[in-house]
């Protein structure tokens, strides 16, 4: 949930401890003066990410350029016991990315190479700061490309896609991150080098590459990434059905899944979202009288492509369908994308401020879920714009507002709490592939036990015993067992 | 049988100090290690599907429920769990996320990690731990379904899985062609079937013995499982046909060749890069040749080769130790396994969660051949 943005005190320089200044002459040593950052002004990029409630100011923020200067940074981080913060491009949208002013960012984009592509073993080898796109645009040249696609892919980092697990449009067909990497190398929190996973075959044991992707930050850093690549489809089409019942379109989804035709994606976005996109530079063609628009896209071998496409279109005018398009040429195609791509950037323009919310029903239950949010956001006079994942059930349900008015502000946090609730109360859960970083720390109750969050602190010691990478996030520290049966403890604080 | 009950038996043994042998319906014991337990902990009567919503293609069972009443569920919704391991389907749920164990499907659908969304779990210390959920698309905190998905036990006793469902394809057919396996023959056989316009479902290769199992013949055998709609298999046997001759199987050479491993035998994984895929079969061929009953299947698009030998030839299982290729073995006479199979918990990270998960060494001891007091 939601937090006003916070006031950073503008001061020039900021005292720091003895550890940090240590710290800090030892990593400027390691990666040279240019590339560490202190004075608050430089530091503004580094103290929020993709969400915008939240601003913290890490502080110090520091760039490793090489394998061995990272390597070299976390230990000495490690040796000082200063808690540090892994950083991708920041374009996370639960606040992971986030540090305290008694932590180091680590960020990562100045590694960004991508160190080798083995098309006959359809994989490749990234640094942790390589952008998803650039590795998709490497690979093409083989007839591959890199399968998850993160609407932010032309910006987000490998790293930072491993660490949330990312998704994107085409992960209905394709799998999420998990699903797609191999192998990963990762500097532990203590400074130990270790690989997880494994390029050569089977890994025997204890899943631990499974256990990291997703970790947030938490586990480590990822030194360098071994993913599968997915080769091309022959042929790929793209259909848009409008609706003027967004039940309808929600009907359309159930009866495509129930079809057994795997659609690559299945998007849908409501009739906000479709004005917002229209109204805006990326305008895709979309019917603005429409209540929903859904996004359904079939790939794979030629053969056989087109009695999938008659089918689904058939079964989209079964549920109601005004009208179903199917992309002529790549170029009609594109248009259709990119209306869904931008939409978060379309919306961003009806308001000052967005907040992108994620969280995952079953996918029978989107109708219900799907009206039980339009009433809610009628009832708290909020806009709610919903573009999101409809095939695997991955609702976006996003409101735009104006964040310098405090009234419409708490009305926006109500809206989330109450759409939040209403996921959690049709089976769902509170994030499909966000994460919970610091946003939804307080959610992770309603969804798990005492015992299963205190399994997860325990996991998290194993990796990082002193909780000192990436502190604060994803549990709330008030569930691990140590602090619940410490009584003496205050809320917020770490025990020792 | 409840959870509860799993509870109370794992908070007992703690107390009793008396180490349990988590057992499904008990069709797979010989696999792993020797455990060193005194009591049995039997999952048998923690049966039955719990939530099943055709709609939303997943299930939850306790984790008792057998492969074979999944598919009796399913089937009427023309729906079914992408999970075929060896063995026969009395096999249950709960061991097969356990042992993370899959089978030739696992090259379209992946294995066990990729098909659980959510599980219940009573972990060592007597907690009952409910991690993942029901919706097929969760990042809501550490993945903890990763975690015990896999561990054989030795981390929480399994009770519940929910797991996403497939729906059954219009068509879905299998083919059988005999292979040139001489290594610079398969190397190239397999580098063409990469790049050709098929989409298999399984893509394994068989050795003569089992071959002729399966009524394919006596020579190594390609078995292509190829499904979707008519038009889709029926283009896709076309290319099949440009790669040699071409017969139909039953669909049922699955199950056939799931089940035609004796109970008592040597089992071993090889796998690699899949671009190694010739070079590892060749050179499991040859540390099993001559040894009479020897068995192996490949999934050519994985890289991974399972050989099966008699319990009684310790010396193949030795030679397959030897192989360029990372080896794993699932049944051994108990006297090997120290002396040819390395624990996979020996790493800081593998002995910690193994101590954190079951700290008075309670669930499946030395079933991974890690380290346990006794
Ligand atoms: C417009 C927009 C659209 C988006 N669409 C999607 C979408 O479709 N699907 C989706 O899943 N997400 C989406 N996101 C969210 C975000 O892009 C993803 O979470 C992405 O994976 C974050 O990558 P990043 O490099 O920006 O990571 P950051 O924001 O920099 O960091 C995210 C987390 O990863 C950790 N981290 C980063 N690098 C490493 C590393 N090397 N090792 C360990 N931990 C690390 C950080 O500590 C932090 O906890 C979207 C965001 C925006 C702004």
């Amino acid at each position: 949930m939601a937090m006003a943005a916070l006031p950073i005190s503008e001061a020039a320089s900021v005292a720091l401890s003895p550890a940090l200044e240590r710290a800090a002459s030892r990593l400027a040593s390691i990666v040279g003066p240019r590339a560490i950052l202190s004075r608050p002004s430089e530091l503004v990029t580094y103290s929020a990410d993709g969400l915008p409630f939240y601003r913290k100011r890490p502080a110090l923020a520091v760039f490793p350029e090489t394998r061995e200067q990272l390597i070299a940074v976390v230990r000495a981080l490690a040796e000082e016991r200063v808690p540090f913060v892994p950083r991708g491009a920041g374009t996370g949208l639960s606040g992971g990315a986030l540090a305290e002013n008694d932590a180091v960012v680590i960020g990562l984009n100045r590694l960004r190479r991508i160190i080798s592509i083995d098309p006959e073993n359809r994989r490749a080898v990234v640094e942790p700061g390589a952008v998803n796109a650039g590795l998709t645009r490497a690979a093409s040249e083989y007839g591959l490309h890199y399968a998850p696609d993160p609407s932010s892919q032309t910006a987000c980092t490998i790293g930072g896609n491993v660490a949330e697990n990312a998704g994107g449009p085409h992960c209905l067909k394709y799998g999420v991150t998990l699903n797609h990497v191999i192998a990963l190398t990762v500097i532990l929190p203590d400074g130990e080098l270790v690989s997880l996973g494994s390029t050569e075959g089977e890994r025997d044991g204890y899943d631990l590459l499974g256990a990291f992707v997703g970790s947030e930050g938490c586990f480590g850093v990822a030194v360098d990434v071994t993913v599968r690549l997915v080769k091309n489809p022959e042929s790929v089409r793209t259909l848009l059905a409008d609706y003027t019942a967004i039940v309808d379109a929600a009907r359309a989804v159930s009866a495509i899944i129930a079809s057994g035709v795997v659609p690559a994606a299945m998007e849908m976005m409501d009739g906000p979202t479709i004005r917002a996109v229209e109204a805006s530079i990326y305008a895709a063609g979309y019917p603005v009288d429409a209540d929903a628009v859904l996004l359904v896209e079939l790939d794979g071998l030629a053969a056989g492509l087109e009695e999938d496409v008659a089918l689904v279109e058939r079964l989209c005018r079964e549920a109601g369908a005004r009208s179903v398009r199917v992309a002529r040429d790549e170029a009609e195609r594109a248009r259709l994308w990119q209306g869904r791509k931008k939409a978060f950037g379309a919306m961003g323009r009806i308001s000052p401020d967005l907040v992108v919310q994620d969280a995952v029903v079953p996918r029978t239950r989107l109708p219900d879920v799907l009206a039980e949010i339009h009433r809610i956001a009628q009832e708290t006079g909020v806009l709610v714009c919903n573009v999101f994942h409809a095939g695997d059930g991955n609702l976006h349900p996003n409101i735009a507002y104006d964040a310098r008015n405090p009234e419409a502000t708490a009305r926006v946090h109500h809206a989330m709490r109450a759409i939040m609730n209403a996921c959690i109360a049709a089976g769902g859960t509170i994030t499909g592939e966000h994460g919970v970083g610091l946003d939804k720390l307080d959610y992770m109750p309603l969804v798990f036990t005492d015992d299963t969050l205190d399994a997860m602190c325990r996991l998290r010691d194993v990796f990082d015993p002193e909780r000192r990478a990436n502190p604060g996030k994803v549990v709330p520290v008030r569930s691990c067992r140590e602090w619940r049966m410490a009584p003496n403890t205050r809320r917020g604080e770490l025990p020792a | 049988m409840t959870s509860s009950d799993v509870r109370d038996a794992v908070r007992d043994a703690t107390a009793a100090r008396a180490p349990l042998r988590i057992a499904g319906r008990g069709t797979w014991l010989h696999a792993g290690r020797p455990v060193n337990a005194t009591r049995t902990l039997s999952l048998s009567d923690l049966g039955g599907v719990v939530h099943y919503e055709p709609g939303d293609f997943t299930l939850t069972a306790r984790a008792g429920t057998t492969l074979g009443e999944l598919t009796s569920a399913t089937l009427p919704h023309r729906q079914f769990l992408a999970l075929d391991p060896f063995g026969d389907p009395s096999g249950t749920l709960g061991a097969t996320v356990a042992t993370a164990a899959s089978g030739p499907l696992a090259y379209a659908f992946g294995g066990p990690r990729d098909n659980v969304i959510g599980l219940e779990v009573v972990t060592g210390d007597g907690a009952i731990v409910r991690c993942g959920g029901r919706v097929v698309k969760n990042v809501a905190g550490f993945d903890l379904t990763r975690l015990f998905t896999g561990a054989w036990g030795t981390l929480g006793v399994i009770t519940e899985v929910s797991v996403r469902l497939r729906a059954l394809p219009a068509v879905d057919e299998t083919y059988a062609m005999a292979v040139d396996d001489r290594p610079d023959q398969l190397s190239a056989l397999i580098a063409a079937l990469r790049v050709a316009s098929i989409a298999p479902l399984a893509m394994d290769l068989a050795s003569p013995l089992l071959a002729s199992r399966v009524g394919a013949g006596s020579t190594t055998t390609l078995l292509v499982r190829l499904a979707g709609n008519a038009a889709s298999v029926r283009a896709q046997r076309r290319v099949l046909d440009t790669f040699g001759d071409v017969h139909d199987m039953p669909v049922d050479v699955w199950n056939i060749v799931r089940t035609a491993e004796p109970a008592s035998a040597i089992v071993a994984r090889l796998s690699a890069r899949p671009s190694r895929m010739a070079s590892v079969w060749t050179d499991a061929r040859e540390a099993m040749a001559g040894v009479p009953g020897a068995m192996m299947i490949a999934s050519v698009g994985r890289g991974i080769a399972r050989c099966v030998l008699p319990e009684t030839t310790p010396d193949a299982a030795r030679r397959l130790a030897r192989c360029d290729a990372t080896v794993i073995f699932e049944q051994l006479p108990a006297a090997l396994w120290k002396e040819i199979a390395p624990s996979p918990v020996s790493d800081r990270l593998s002995r910690d969660i193994r101590e954190r998960f079951d700290p008075a060494h309670v669930l499946n001891p030395g079933v991974l051949g890690e380290a346990v007091a006794p």
